[in-house]
């Protein structure tokens, strides 16, 4: 990617921060910022899903697994130790790093079904110590007590706002990030062995270091969506690492569209709307998020934004059809 | 590279668009109350139930004229059982409905979600549900406007312990068998009753213990390990679903002939009138029961829930939301308010009169923001309703001398 769009996009990313920063000046209700602060999350953790479902070919069904510890860990540094916002951040990274560079180890050896089976096994097995770990975690009630020393800088990320433009901005950084990769040869790699593994390997790509790599830079962008949620629900739960929420996210990309960099973005905005706008009318929430996947799924075959992008006469940036 | 403008504008243009559903409502005359629980899947009777009391106490306030004139709206919504969902729920009502108080109907795990909210948003809220006792015992986690209308779980430990061990001591049962539920409260709450069991009765010994999984179809396996162990009686912190399995499933093996069994979740209507053949002579604590208190007004509100809601039977969380209700009403119209400082200054330590009290009244502490002075106790079963009979009543000062020494022991005071 070239200088000049990398500017571009940068510049991009500072307007939506600041239209952003801006709507709750001309919009009161807090609605909108509960939206966006759940929305930056959300897809932040979708779109790093998106590096290892749409630009590697790496089918995680078990990626809340990195969600999840991302709540987890920044709830506990904050509750059990006396660091800083800004360094229990910083060490959430970490750890989740440290975390995916075993996981991943074990996991990208193995291909389709089985990578997906193993990273499913994996977060199952999170999920069992955060609940069977009830000194430390709380169990199946979660992180109790709330998240204390909420000030950076004098600002504080306890006031709403405050946290929006957080929220905003993690996910803005998030995203131009991602989007660099993907943009490098490591993402030209990343595609070349999504498309065929051997001839990546008979080219001198060392694929093994290469999965494992996006595996974990996948697993940090996730947990920073986690550490937004954290401080969203002011600490962590159980049901933020069980599988339903690599659910959540694999729904999120297949209706925002999996070969385009913003899908999952998009896909991210219309779950959580559909989520909000159904349970406000109906307890049969299940039943009509179930039909209008199967609307996407049967009707459009493919996402949203993929969808947009082919009917405007481009092709997927993923280049999955 | 290709032009891929059309694509990075849709960030930029669905802001925009997502903004049009939140234009800013006005503030309109009536009072929304928000009251969020689970109405979906395997425990949706957690929220109907609650509803089934809390809406005829809204009805009855709204045709006497309303709450300081206003009449109250409530804004039901369900969370699914997530504390991820309650959060943003109890946000949405406040941020977006305009709902200016919270009942918050949520089980435990979202109830204590929900508290956080209410640190941040400064509104009254009274949980009508979690009755896990350090929702409120510990300092750490007491919001200055959030409180608790319900029994809890210490409460019921040291009622269950001090009534279990007189049974113990009297039948001579030393020896103990468990089995509740393989979760934090299942846990907890076992280890609970027999803390207590022993402070009353200290030569017991505990011979056997089970964790069935929450929503276990077969209990055999449970059922032949304590047959095996050979207890003189049975703890089970078993409720709703399962407990009616295993007491239907318990009977094909003569469970409840062989020892004598302690549950303190049987004496609430749904599972008393889900149980096939209930067996004789379980000690039980009364969850809800329309004969403890035996008295006309419990007897007419109880007439009354089933009259508004289709003749089905009130849970024990109908009588936790009802007092909810109940506090909200007393308090807002004390201080003259919504307004959440205001009210929750108006709610400390306010005392009123209830059905669901062995005196007639029951209390809002203002220690704790906790409820006291609640119907407590435990009977026997016996085949036929009242199912439950004679309920014998804790006593609420032995309660409140080993609850203070239980929050010294846990670090809370």
């Amino acid at each position: 990617m070239g200088r000049a769009h990398t500017l571009r996009d940068i510049a991009i990313g500072c307007l939506v921060v600041a239209v952003l920063a801006a709507i709750p000046w001309m919009l009161p209700g807090k609605a909108f910022q509960d939206f966006v602060i759940r929305c930056a999350s959300m897809a932040l953790f979708a779109t790093s899903l998106n590096l290892l479902v749409g630009y590697t070919g790496l089918s995680s069904f078990g990626h809340g697994l990195f969600y999840g510890l991302g709540t987890y860990s920044f709830a506990l540094l904050m509750q059990k130790t006396t660091v800083s916002l800004p360094l229990a951040f910083l060490l959430t990274l970490l750890i989740s790093a440290a975390t995916a560079v075993v996981v991943g180890a074990i996991c990208i050896r193995l291909r389709l079904i089985y990578f997906a089976f193993v990273t499913l096994a994996m977060q199952m097995l999170a999920h069992s110590v955060i609940i069977s770990w009830v000194g430390l975690t709380g169990g199946d009630q979660g992180l109790q007590g709330g998240i204390p020393r909420r000030v950076v800088a004098g600002i504080d990320l306890g006031n709403q706002y405050n946290l929006y433009v957080f929220s905003a901005a993690m996910l803005v950084i998030g995203l131009l990030l991602m989007r660099h990769i993907v943009a490098t040869t490591f993402g030209t790699s990343l595609r070349m062995i999504r498309d065929n593994e051997t001839r990546a390997a008979f080219l001198g790509i060392s694929v093994w270091r290469v999965k494992l790599t996006v595996f974990v830079l996948a697993a940090v962008f996730a947990s920073a969506g986690g550490m937004v949620m954290s401080l969203f629900v002011s600490g962590a739960y159980p049901e933020l690492i069980n599988w339903p929420i690599s659910g959540d996210a694999i729904f999120a990309i297949v209706m925002g569209g999996v070969g385009s960099f913003l899908g999952p973005t998009v896909g991210t905005m219309i779950l959580l709307l559909l989520n909000d706008v159904v349970t406000r009318q109906t307890e049969y929430y299940g039943l009509a998020l179930g039909i209008i996947i199967l609307l996407f799924a049967l009707g459009l075959r493919r996402g949203v934004l993929d969808f947009v992008t082919e009917r405007l006469g481009g092709r997927p940036a993923g280049g999955i059809h | 590279m290709r032009d891929r403008v059309g694509r990075r504008t849709v960030l930029v243009a669905s802001a925009g668009l997502l903004a049009t559903p939140w234009i800013a409502r006005a503030q309109s005359n009536p009072i929304k109350i928000g009251i969020q629980s689970i109405f979906s899947g395997p425990i949706a009777l957690l929220g109907t139930s609650s509803r089934g009391g809390i809406q005829p106490e809204i009805d009855r306030i709204n045709a006497a004229g309303g709450l300081l004139g206003r009449q109250i709206q409530p804004v039901y919504r369900d969370s699914k059982g997530q504390p991820q969902e309650a959060a943003r729920v109890a946000r949405e009502l406040v941020n977006t409905d305009g709902c200016e108080i919270l009942l918050d109907a949520e089980a435990s795990s979202g109830a204590f979600a929900v508290q956080e909210v209410v640190r941040d948003l400064g509104v009254l809220c009274v949980h009508s549900n979690s009755e896990t006792s350090s929702l409120t015992a510990d300092p750490k986690l007491r919001v200055a406007t959030a409180f608790r209308s319900t029994r809890q779980g210490v409460h019921d430990a040291i009622v269950g312990g001090a009534h279990s061990a007189k049974v113990a001591t009297e039948k001579k049962l030393s020896r103990w068998a468990t089995c509740s539920p393989d979760y934090a409260f299942g846990r907890d709450t076992t280890a609970q009753f027999l803390e207590f069991l022993k402070h009353f009765k200290p030569d017991i010994e505990v011979v056997s213990q089970s964790w069935p999984k929450l929503g276990q179809p077969d209990f055999t396996e449970v059922i032949t390990k304590i047959l095996q162990a050979r207890p003189q009686a049975l703890y089970s912190a078993l409720y709703a679903g399962d407990l009616s399995a295993f007491i239907n499933q318990g009977n094909v093996y003569a469970l409840f002939g062989a020892m004598q069994v302690f549950v303190p979740a049987m004496g609430d209507l749904p599972v008393l009138t889900a149980v096939k053949n209930l067996p004789p002579g379980i000690q039980s604590a009364a969850r809800y029961l329309p004969t403890f208190p035996d008295t006309p007004a419990n007897a007419a509100w109880y007439a009354q829930y089933r009259k508004a809601n289709g003749n089905d039977y009130p849970t024990n969380w109908s009588w936790e939301s009802a007092t909810a209700m109940r506090f909200i009403e007393a308090a807002v119209t004390t201080a003259g308010a919504t307004d959440g400082k205001k009210a929750a200054a108006a709610l400390e330590g306010l005392t009123i009169d209830s059905p669901f009290s062995t005196t007639g009244k029951v209390t809002m502490r203002a220690e704790d923001h906790t409820l006291i002075d609640y119907a407590i106790g435990w009977g026997t079963t016996v085949p036929q309703p009242p199912f439950v009979t004679g309920i014998e009543p804790g006593d609420w000062g032995q309660i409140f001398e080993l609850e203070t020494e239980w929050k010294k022991k846990n670090g809370y005071i």
